[in-house]
């Protein structure tokens, strides 16, 4: 049982992803925008994360960072539909423990998370 | 008269200043001998008369005691005395006659002559008379003088002088004066001809180097050199002055002289300053002196004109073979036709390209030398050109036995004071300058459609995620023996699909950085051909490596390079179908600064019009179900986010095709892929590999 925050600036996404892993019996918030995440983050302990990369105004990695910075222990799983290198190692070197790309399977999404919580 | 003239005329000068001269000189003799002849003969004669006069008035008195005293004797011994003692011999006879008339003495040897008595009788109150007596035998002036005792007349006394005598003397006096007229006339001869001559002889001088001229040695000097030059009279030092050291020509003669005094004009105009300059006061001569001088400066002059036409002669050959080298030379074609548009002149260029020779082309027209249809064309296009003055640039396509051929045109009118009289046309084969604009479009194009495929990706990708996300949600909620979890596994399938699609386009387009870590070409070009090697046999397709193991490890993605290998050895395969021979070459460029991989195969080819257009996404030739047309444009984006190139060629050039005794069977053209990757950096080098054929367009 875990506390998982979903930010993807396309509310559909992140309702599939809740969909999916409410059914593993996770807790999930999903947000759109970056600001009630942070508070979302603040106000709760959060075990994980999933962000995007392309967000409203911020970049995803940006937000590893800040909630790292409110939660050093918090896990993250980068998601994304516009791979690059360069946000790859950035996000490795912020403490993302994966970097995924979209569309991803259930199956893999699944697998991804059960071994980031279990890390933790 | 003119026949004189016209011999006078013939004369040579020298000849011309003598007879003058001796013919002034005989006038004037001749005329001063006259009226000095004259003068002399009246002198003499009128001495010889007072003599005569003196000589009987003497007589009378001597003879008047004798007469008075009747002494015979004594008259006798007078008159004998008077004739005798004559020293000059001019006394012919004297007698003395008594008042009556009658002879007392005289002086006739053979008897007295009495026709002489009363021939001059003289009054008594005149001192004497004189007559001139013609004897038959002599001429005579016969003087009779009174012999007067106070007033009484006591005689008479004669005497005659002859008049040969007088005249030998003034003959003599004659004589002596044609002497002096002709000694005269000789010396002023001499003193003419000499002076003649040295006239002559410079104005000789003179001639021969007119003669010298004519026949073109203008190294001629006349004056003489003066015997100080300018700098010596003037004590000047100026080395840079024209005229210093200049010992042909006087100073005058020379433009820009340093002398304070010199005005700054050219000859003859500075000469009006000099008149008063010492140098020119001491240097300067007469008239022949300056006529040979102005032609000695006239042959300089004519000798540095004539130099300077030579030179500038020279000039203007040396131009004109170099316009004809450099009009023959280039490579562009250049003719020039009149307003008839017959053409007036063409280079080597053109008359290649037309295929005949100079001598044929120029004097016809187009007719005569291109096709009806084509001078009808060009002769309306000239006229056009002709008549509006306006120039015409243009690219025209020409296909030939070499293939296709674009030149740049420009057709000028050429014009002359507001009148056209000619065409000039100039074309450039700009056929490989269309190859590279066309091959630029073609990156463009190639790059939009990267950009459009990855927007449009993009965009589906994330409703994709979600149709992609739900399905296989649902399709978990439902037993697989349900019919709704088969209608569910289609839709995951198709978005599957997608899904594939969406990545191959983002690959494509991606111009991202990517994992660029040192790899062995030929290595991985080895993994791929052993993964395919089995699947591609079963069609009896064989993969051939002829791979250089020169190549040194390029900095690459050794997933995604495998990936276009991958890509270039399916796309070969489905191109054969079955049975055939896939060859796959890698290789060293000149230069060893790129390394290109070329894969051929042995399929039925692809049409020219394609062979640009299969890197651009959902382009195929392949059966509806069978690729999605990605597979070159996923390859194509690969090798370009490696700084690189691939290009197809079919059918495949010879030094390609694979000679291994498998292939030899029957097979089709063939295409063959050639990528070119740079072995250092991220781009490739400007310079074109010639391992690779050129593109037959």
């Amino acid at each position: 049982m875990a506390n998982i925050l979903v930010l993807d600036d396309v509310l559909d996404v992140g309702m599939m992803l809740r969909r999916i892993l409410t059914r593993k019996g996770h807790q999930v918030h999903v947000f759109s925008d970056e600001e009630p995440a942070f508070d979302h983050a603040r106000k709760n302990p959060v075990d994980m994360a999933i962000l995007d990369i392309k967000l409203k105004k911020m970049s995803g990695v940006e937000v590893l960072d800040e909630l790292k910075k409110i939660n050093p222990k918090i896990r993250v799983m980068m998601l994304t539909g516009y791979p690059t290198l360069e946000t790859a190692r950035e996000a490795l070197q912020l403490g993302a423990d994966e970097y995924c790309v979209k569309p991803i399977d259930i199956d893999e999404l699944e697998e991804k998370t059960s071994e980031i919580l279990a890390k933790g | 008269m003119s026949a004189l003239f016209r011999y006078l005329h013939r004369r040579s000068f020298q000849s011309k200043i003598n007879l003058g001269l001796a013919l002034i000189i005989i006038c004037f003799g001749l005329l001063l001998g006259a009226i000095n002849y004259a003068v002399s003969s009246r002198a003499v004669l009128r001495e010889a008369l007072m003599r005569g006069e003196m000589l009987s008035m003497n007589l009378s008195a001597r003879s008047t005691e004798s007469i008075l005293s009747m002494n015979f004797l004594r008259l006798t011994n007078l008159v004998t005395e008077i004739v005798d003692r004559d020293d000059r011999n001019d006394l012919v006879y004297a007698f003395i006659l008594d008042r009556h008339g009658q002879v007392l003495a005289h002086t006739f040897r053979d008897g007295f002559p009495v026709a002489l008595l009363h021939v001059n009788p003289v009054e008594d109150h005149q001192p004497f008379g004189m007559r001139f007596l013609d004897t038959g035998r002599e001429r005579l002036y016969d003087f009779a003088a009174p012999v007067m005792v106070g007033s009484t007349r006591v005689g008479t006394v004669r005497l005659a002088l002859s008049h040969t005598t007088i005249k030998a003397a003034i003959d003599r006096l004659m004589w002596i004066n044609l002497a002096a007229t002709i000694g005269a006339t000789f010396l002023a001869l001499f003193v003419g001809s000499l002076f003649a001559r040295t006239v002559t002889r410079r104005i000789n001088a003179l001639r021969h180097s007119a003669e010298q001229v004519v026949k073109g040695n203008l190294d001629v000097q006349i004056s003489p050199a003066p015997d100080r030059n300018c700098w010596e009279i003037m004590n000047c030092t100026e080395q840079r002055c024209p005229a210093h050291e200049d010992r042909l020509r006087r100073c005058w003669y020379v433009a820009g002289t340093f002398c304070p005094d010199c005005s700054a004009g050219n000859f003859p105009d500075k000469l009006d300053d000099c008149r008063n300059c010492t140098v020119y006061c001491r240097n300067s001569g007469d008239e022949i002196q300056s006529l040979a001088e102005s032609f000695d400066f006239m042959a300089l002059t004519l000798k540095n004109h004539i130099e300077e036409l030579r030179r500038s002669e020279g000039n203007l050959a040396r131009q004109k073979q170099l316009l004809n080298t450099i009009l023959d030379v280039t490579p562009d074609m250049v003719t020039l036709q009149d307003v008839e548009l017959i053409y007036l002149a063409v280079n080597k260029a053109f008359c290649r390209h037309v295929g005949r020779e100079e001598s044929e082309i120029v004097g016809s027209t187009d007719f005569d030398i291109f096709s009806d249809e084509q001078a009808d064309r060009n002769y309306h296009e000239d006229m056009q050109i002709l008549l509006t003055r306006q120039p015409l640039s243009k690219e025209i396509m020409t296909r030939g036995s070499k293939g296709k051929k674009w030149h740049h045109v420009v057709k000028v009118p050429v014009e002359e004071n507001d009148r056209v009289i000619g065409l000039l046309t100039t074309a450039r084969d700009i056929t490989v300058v269309k190859q590279y604009q066309e091959k630029l479009i073609h990156s463009q194009k190639m790059e939009d459609l990267g950009r459009l495929a990855g927007g449009v990706a993009h965009e589906i990708n994330t409703p994709l995620s979600i149709i992609l996300g739900y399905s296989q949600l649902l399709l978990k909620d439902f037993p697989p023996d349900d019919p709704v979890a088969q209608d569910i596994e289609i839709i995951e399938k198709q978005a599957q699909v997608c899904r594939k699609i969406v990545a191959d386009l983002l690959s494509f387009s991606r111009t991202t950085e990517q994992a660029a870590l040192p790899m062995d070409i030929n290595a991985s070009l080895r993994e791929v051909a052993d993964l395919v090697e089995h699947i591609f046999r079963q069609n009896r397709i064989v993969i051939n490596l002829h791979l250089d193991d020169r190549i040194p490890p390029v900095s690459g993605d050794k997933e995604r390079l495998k990936q276009v290998w991958m890509n270039l050895f399916n796309n070969a395969a489905d191109a054969i179908g079955m049975d055939g021979c896939i060859s796959v070459t890698s290789k060293l460029c000149a230069h060893r600064r790129r390394l290109v991989v070329a894969v051929a195969d042995t399929g039925g080819g692809v049409d020219e019009n394609d062979l640009d257009k299969i890197f651009e996404p959902f382009f195929t030739t392949k059966p509806v179900d069978k690729g999605t047309g990605l597979g070159l444009s996923v390859t194509f984006g690969i090798i370009k986010d490696h700084g690189g190139r691939i290009s197809a060629i079919s059918p495949v050039p010879s030094e390609y095709m694979d000679v291994s005794p498998a292939c030899t069977g029957e097979s089709g053209p063939g295409t063959v892929f050639f990528v070119e990757l740079p072995l250092e950096g991220n781009e490739l080098p400007p310079d074109e590999c010639i391992e690779i054929p050129k593109k037959e367009t």
